[in-house]
């Protein structure tokens, strides 16, 4: 960040806003969780969320152990498809492996005792256990990040595994939208928050959102990935899809021809889960290299100036080759466009039963939304300001189709696009927004100390973290 | 015993010896030799990014022998937090003397009830602000802060809010959602009824609330003669805030927010073209200005007797003139000879115009009537005018200048008033106003100046007559008492009775009076009609006839 590099005989010219105490920002979505001391610049600990769950009660978290072909592995996810807590004994789990695999020296307790392969029926004695043992967090206050529709009893539950749990000796709930404008040093912006499960506009003024304009829909990365299935089936001849952990060994085929690969045999083939997180794997990586905004001016399927089709004009451009796993490749040309159109445009997207986007929830249509809901004089300044987020963001062409919708939906406007250029500064930009906060000196008065926790119960989130 | 007693033991100073840190950290500056030096002492106090190059690896720290820092994790509390059991940690380089040793690194806890007196405070507890809002009893609120539209209830949920959220209105209004109280007595049908509805605030509403709250508290707590000027001038603003005002305001940003980019760059145009005028008019008018008092510098002066005269004239014209060479303008000669001072302005308002124009004309024409004027007055370079045009603008073409020199064209006119005398020029006047003619011509055209000249000779000639003919009349008089003397006389000398006689020279002698009284009657009722006639018959045409008239009855 610093563009000189400061020597020590050189004092530092204006104030230094930092003030480290060690503590762990913590930031849970719905792909992956996110945590890292405050006052670094990337997470320290970044964890699939989803984990793995056996037959025999056993929980494997981590992308080292989940990908495993084991048979009987269910592979679930503690979050719901709106990207908050749905199983919340699982996500405690699930974080304090993210929090003490890698960050704390806390060394998990004895396997009989530590909670994680306790079932229900001895609860109790868990409870014991949990409180004789050495608490996960006591000595770093945690910093937790949370959507903006999350409900009160989810926070009010977050600050007791803080509080309880983890014996934290501070905690403060963040909203992840206003984390990553802080990410991206504004205060008073338009979050654009493409994740995996939502896609989620929201104005922010002064560091506090600003709840009648929260817009949300579920045209994030998962959406994307069914797309692509659905483009995948509808190709002729129809694209198999299959996942890494099935292919013994391929070999080189031209391309449109089918594969020819030996496939790996398993005496009980692991579960529906987990082929689904696999086969979500090779997504990922279509998505990475392949797909790519229409980047505009204009709809893909309107016309431009000339009086063309923009469609035509994206066909004359030169295509991409993907090889699946199984070596079977082939180019894909204006399919790579067509697919993450439906996020601009709702009558673009292709058939998926239940996941049509309505016309309110594509991107350019919750902006509007959002911006319309909130103050007249607060409209221009946060279309100056707005922060793009979010993994899905990162698929090629999405900041520029932005700009160019919102310059036509705003003409007299002055648009201004704020969008990280380093991935990871995309991917973690609401838990770097946290790691800025956690770390500045100005925030330790905002902590939810202990004592106030007990003084007030698990209330005080809501009273506290507005 | 506290630690400062120990300190007073030890011989130590007071407090703890801070400014140690600050010398620690600002090691010396490697020496660099040569161009290194040179590179890095451009940069003056801002270092720059030049890693210096170091030869020798890692030498230099053995060199210094100088011992690791030591840090500590060191707790301290926020006193910005409202309670101040939260102790945080963090490291903090050991300071050199440690004013109780005590503190173990095993547990933690520096310990010990005594080191908790030092617990330092965050260096960030005086960044902590929160704004002041009014704060008001029941008497005060039932007394002065009554209103209709809200409620106790809701006025201090907005206080509450406005406090929470440190006035920022956007988010007041976002987090807005006072619910009225339930009633408590369901079963009285008729007083739900009345309950109004949940009011839908806009923030305009809420700022009125406010504002008005805060200006009363203000005015109650200081009465406004004692507050200083900012206190009075914000006073002054919130009593000044008009919702009404500030909704039609945002109403209108708001249609200015959904224009279309056809009207945004339409308006822009127009912006830019008004700017332009603006600009052009303001030259403009300082141009006439310029040219006004050029033309009335004179007057000013007092003393124009010298130019009066056709003499008076040409000096006048030399000197402009001259004044003008050393200006390196076009000279005057060359100009129409419309006004003396007008030429050189003209030529410069003429090619500046002429450049404007050229723009101009292809965005629109407002004001273009009054630029293409300029030009084709001034310079013989202009486009050729055509003959109904030079009639309509006057312009004449001279083999030579008169004997007098240029001339305004007024003067012309009013020469031959202002050259009568005063007397004469009143009698002028009295003959106009009798023909109901101002004496300034109100569209002084050649055509009408010609007219009005040909007018102005007619009326000398007129009073010419009419003097004679008074003059004729005296003569008259003066020669018929005479007569009359003589006749008185020669009756005295034949000895006849004056007025006693009456039935005989009585009758004559009063008819004769009877005559002479006649006569002086029509001499004098002459002049009437002839006023009457000239009243009635205005133009020079039939004045000329009435002349005639006055001659011919001059002859008689």
């Amino acid at each position: 960040m610093a563009a000189q590099t400061l020597n020590s005989s050189m004092q530092p010219t204006d104030v230094y806003g930092g003030d480290e105490v060690s503590a762990i920002v913590l930031d849970p979505g719905y792909s992956s969780v996110r945590a890292g001391f405050a006052g670094e610049d990337a997470p320290k600990s970044f964890v699939n969320s989803h984990y793995g769950a056996t037959p025999d009660g056993r929980l494997i978290f981590g992308d080292n152990a989940i990908h495993n072909p084991q048979a009987n592995l269910e592979i679930r996810n503690p979050m719901s498809k709106e990207g908050i807590v749905e199983d919340w004994d699982t996500a405690t789990s699930l974080w304090e492996y993210a929090i003490t695999s890698r960050l704390t020296s806390f060394k998990q307790a004895d396997p009989r005792h530590n909670g994680l392969n306790d079932d229900n029926k001895d609860l109790e004695m868990e409870m014991e256990a949990v409180e004789e043992g050495e608490k996960a967090l006591e000595e770093h206050p945690l910093l937790m990040t949370e959507t903006a529709w999350n409900s009160v009893k989810n926070r009010e539950r977050s600050i007791e595994i803080a509080m309880e749990s983890w014996g934290c000796p501070a905690f403060w709930l963040a909203r992840n939208c206003v984390m990553a404008a802080f990410g991206s040093g504004k205060a008073t912006a338009l979050v654009v928050d493409v994740g995996a499960s939502t896609a989620s506009v929201i104005g922010i003024h002064d560091g506090l959102i600003l709840k009648k304009s929260v817009q949300r829909s579920n045209l994030g990365g998962n959406w994307l990935s069914s797309q692509l299935r659905s483009l995948f089936a509808s190709q002729d001849p129809k694209v198999e899809l299959i996942p890494h952990y099935m292919i013994a060994s391929k070999t080189p085929v031209d391309a449109g021809a089918p594969a020819q690969a030996i496939y790996r045999k398993y005496e009980k083939e692991p579960s529906e889960s987990f082929r689904a997180l696999e086969e979500e794997r090779v997504l990922t990586e279509f998505k990475e290299s392949v797909v790519q905004v229409w980047s505009g001016p204009g709809r893909l399927n309107s016309m431009n100036a000339t009086g063309s089709n923009n469609l035509d004009y994206a066909r004359s451009q030169p295509g991409r080759v993907f090889e699946f796993p199984d070596g079977a490749n082939q180019m894909w040309g204006v399919e790579r466009l067509t697919v993450a159109e439906g996020m601009w445009d709702e009558k673009a997207a292709l058939p998926v039963p239940n996941e049509q986007p309505g016309t309110k929830m594509t991107i350019p249509e919750m902006v509007k939304a959002s911006i319309s809901a909130v103050d007249m004089d607060l409209r221009a300044h946060l279309l100056q300001n707005i922060v793009v987020t979010g993994g899905t963001t990162l698929v090629n062409g999405f900041t520029d189709r932005l700009n160019n919708e919102l310059m036509a939906m705003y003409p007299g406007a002055r648009i201004k696009i704020q969008a990280a250029g380093l991935t990871a500064e995309r991917r973690f930009g609401s838990w770097i927004g946290g790691s800025i906060l956690g770390s500045l000196g100005t925030f330790h008065q905002m902590w939810i100390s202990k004592a106030e926790y007990q003084e007030f119960g698990a209330s005080v989130v809501e009273k506290r973290c507005k | 015993m506290s630690s400062h007693d120990v300190r007073d033991m030890l011989d130590l100073p007071g407090d703890a010896p801070r400014p140690a840190k600050k010398q620690k950290i600002a090691a010396p500056r490697p020496v660099l030799k040569g161009l290194a030096r040179e590179v890095q002492n451009l940069s003056g106090d801002n270092p720059i990014a030049i890693v210096p190059e170091v030869t020798v690896f890692k030498k230099r720290r053995f060199a210094t022998r100088k011992p690791a820092a030591k840090w500590e994790l060191k707790p301290f509390k926020n006193s910005a937090r409202n309670e101040d059991s939260l102790i945080l940690r963090h490291w903090r380089r050991k300071t050199e003397a440690p004013p109780a040793p005590v503190a173990e690194d095993g547990n933690g806890e520096p310990s010990a009830p005594q080191p908790a007196s030092e617990i330092e405070d965050s260096t960030f507890a005086k960044f902590n602000v929160k704004v002041q809002t009014p704060k008001y009893d029941d008497e005060q609120y039932n007394t002065k802060l009554q209103s209709e539209d809200w409620s106790r209830e809701e006025t201090d949920y907005l206080m509450d809010l406005v406090q929470e959220y440190d006035l920022r209105w956007p988010v007041i209004w976002d987090r807005y959602e006072y619910e009225p109280p339930t009633p408590q007595m369901d079963v009285d049908v008729a007083v739900g009824a009345i309950i109004p509805a949940q009011k839908v605030r806009t923030m305009e509403d809420m700022k009125a609330r406010y504002y008005s709250i805060a200006a009363t508290m203000m005015k109650l707590n200081k009465p406004p003669e004692l507050m200083n000027a900012a206190e009075f001038s914000l006073l002054e603003l919130m009593h000044q805030f008009n919702p009404n005002q500030e909704a039609a305001r945002k109403k209108f940003a708001e249609a200015a927010f959904h224009r279309t980019k056809e009207e945004a760059r339409e308006e822009e145009s127009l912006l830019l073209e008004l700017k332009r005028i603006l600009a052009r008019s303001e030259k403009l008018t300082q141009e006439r200005r310029e040219l006004y008092s050029r033309l009335e510098a004179p007057h000013s002066q007092g003393n124009i007797g010298v130019y009066t005269s056709s003499q008076g004239l040409q000096q006048l014209l030399q000197q402009l003139m001259t004044a003008d060479k050393t200006k390196k303008r076009r000279s005057l000669m060359g100009a129409d000879g419309m006004s003396p001072a007008g030429p050189s302005n003209l030529h410069q308002q003429g090619s500046f115009d002429r450049r404007d124009s050229t723009n101009r004309e292809s965005m629109s024409g407002p004001s273009g009537n009054n630029n293409k004027k300029g030009p084709s007055q001034g310079i013989s370079e202009r486009r050729q005018l055509t003959a109904d045009e030079e009639k309509m603008y006057g312009v004449k073409h001279l083999d030579r200048i008169t004997s007098s020199g240029p001339a305004f064209r007024h003067e012309k006119i009013s020469k031959p008033i202002t050259s009568k005398s005063s007397i004469q020029q009143q009698k002028i006047g009295n003959v106009l106003t009798e023909l109901r003619i101002s004496q300034r011509l109100r569209m002084p055209t050649e055509e009408v100046g010609k007219q009005f000249e040909i007018l102005l000779q007619n009326i000398n000639g007129l009073l010419d007559q009419r003097k004679l003919a008074d003059k004729l009349a005296g003569e008259i008089n003066v020669a018929k008492a005479v007569k009359a003397e003589r006749e008185k006389k020669g009756r005295a000398e034949r000895g006849e009775p004056e007025p006693g006689d009456e039935d005989g020279e009585g009758g004559a002698g009063a008819g004769d009076g009877q005559i002479k009284m006649e006569d002086g009657g029509r001499e004098k009722s002459a002049a009437p009609s002839i006023r009457a006639g000239s009243v009635h018959k205005r133009s020079a045409s039939v004045m000329s006839g009435v002349s005639d008239k006055s001659t011919k009855r001059q002859k008689k």
